[in-house]
């Protein structure tokens, strides 16, 4: 077992914890925190699979910006006695066949349809070459996607505002 | 560390993401497993540039695109869920039948 393949062991593990605290804690908040350190154990899987400057995106908007702002929704809306509560529904166990079920389905089609052969790069800086394509052939969905963050900003402003709805 | 390994727990995580959708009772929880879906589909697009097409970076710049559009889907989400805590006081996705009764 090479070096690599260990720590692929070691994140992945880490990252199904955290991911299985998540969906089950009863405490909202620990639930956040969990999800903001799987976030950061993904992108550390990010940089073995050679995706540096996705790390560096990965750490900086989901853990610094998306995380912090679950953590003050949560912060305003959990009570004490919210999160001693049940926080599952009564159909948790459909729900759990359904996940297993996806998790089933998925993993056969990994191992049924064929795959090409694997080559592989050495790992190299990819920040350069990622501006080029962002700004080169992937110019149009960059440029729509400064549009949904704005139509987002403003949705955020409307609903957020104090008003009957 | 092959491709299979990857796309198996991301599958794993995935279908984690899929119960926590279904199974969790308050909105925040949902809006958090939809994240560790988003994040199962990252994990697969980059695995996918790095063991099949390792000579373009394709996979990544889809996945920054998704990382965006993540973060704004959270944003108006949780403006939503705060709307609703104001107005109702319950953030329980069976509470919330509005328009049903």
């Amino acid at each position: 077992m090479t070096l690599e393949t260990g720590i692929f062991y070691g994140l992945g593990g880490l990252l199904l914890i955290l991911s299985l605290l998540v969906v089950t804690t009863r405490n909202l908040f620990r639930g956040a925190l969990a999800l903001s350190t799987a976030l950061g154990v993904m992108a550390g899987l990010f940089v073995l699979l050679g995706g540096d400057f996705l790390a560096a995106g990965q750490l900086l908007i989901y853990v610094g910006g998306v995380m912090v702002l679950i953590l003050f929704v949560v912060m305003f809306v959990q009570t004490p006695a919210l999160f001693r509560a049940p926080q599952t529904n009564r159909r948790w166990i459909p729900a759990l066949v359904l996940g297993a079920g996806v998790a089933a389905v998925f993993i056969h089609i990994f191992y049924t349809v064929p795959m090409p052969e694997e080559t592989l790069a050495p790992a190299a800086p990819t920040s350069a070459a990622l501006g080029k394509l962002l700004l080169g052939d992937m110019a149009v969905p960059f440029e729509v996607v400064s549009l949904i963050l704005l139509a987002a900003l403003v949705g955020a402003l409307v609903f957020g505002l104090e008003r009957e709805l | 560390m092959t491709l299979a390994h990857v796309l198996i727990l991301s599958a794993l995580l995935f279908a984690i993401g899929v119960y926590g959708v279904l199974a969790r009772r308050s909105l925040i929880a949902i809006l958090m497993s939809v994240e560790l879906m988003f994040n199962a589909a990252n994990l697969n697009f980059v695995a996918f540039n790095h063991f099949l097409h390792p000579d373009n970076l394709w996979g990544h710049g889809i996945v920054l695109l998704v990382i965006t559009v993540a973060a704004a889907e959270a944003v108006v989400g949780l403006a939503l869920v705060i709307a609703i805590y104001r107005n109702t006081q319950n953030l329980n996705a069976e509470d919330l039948h509005l328009l049903h009764d």
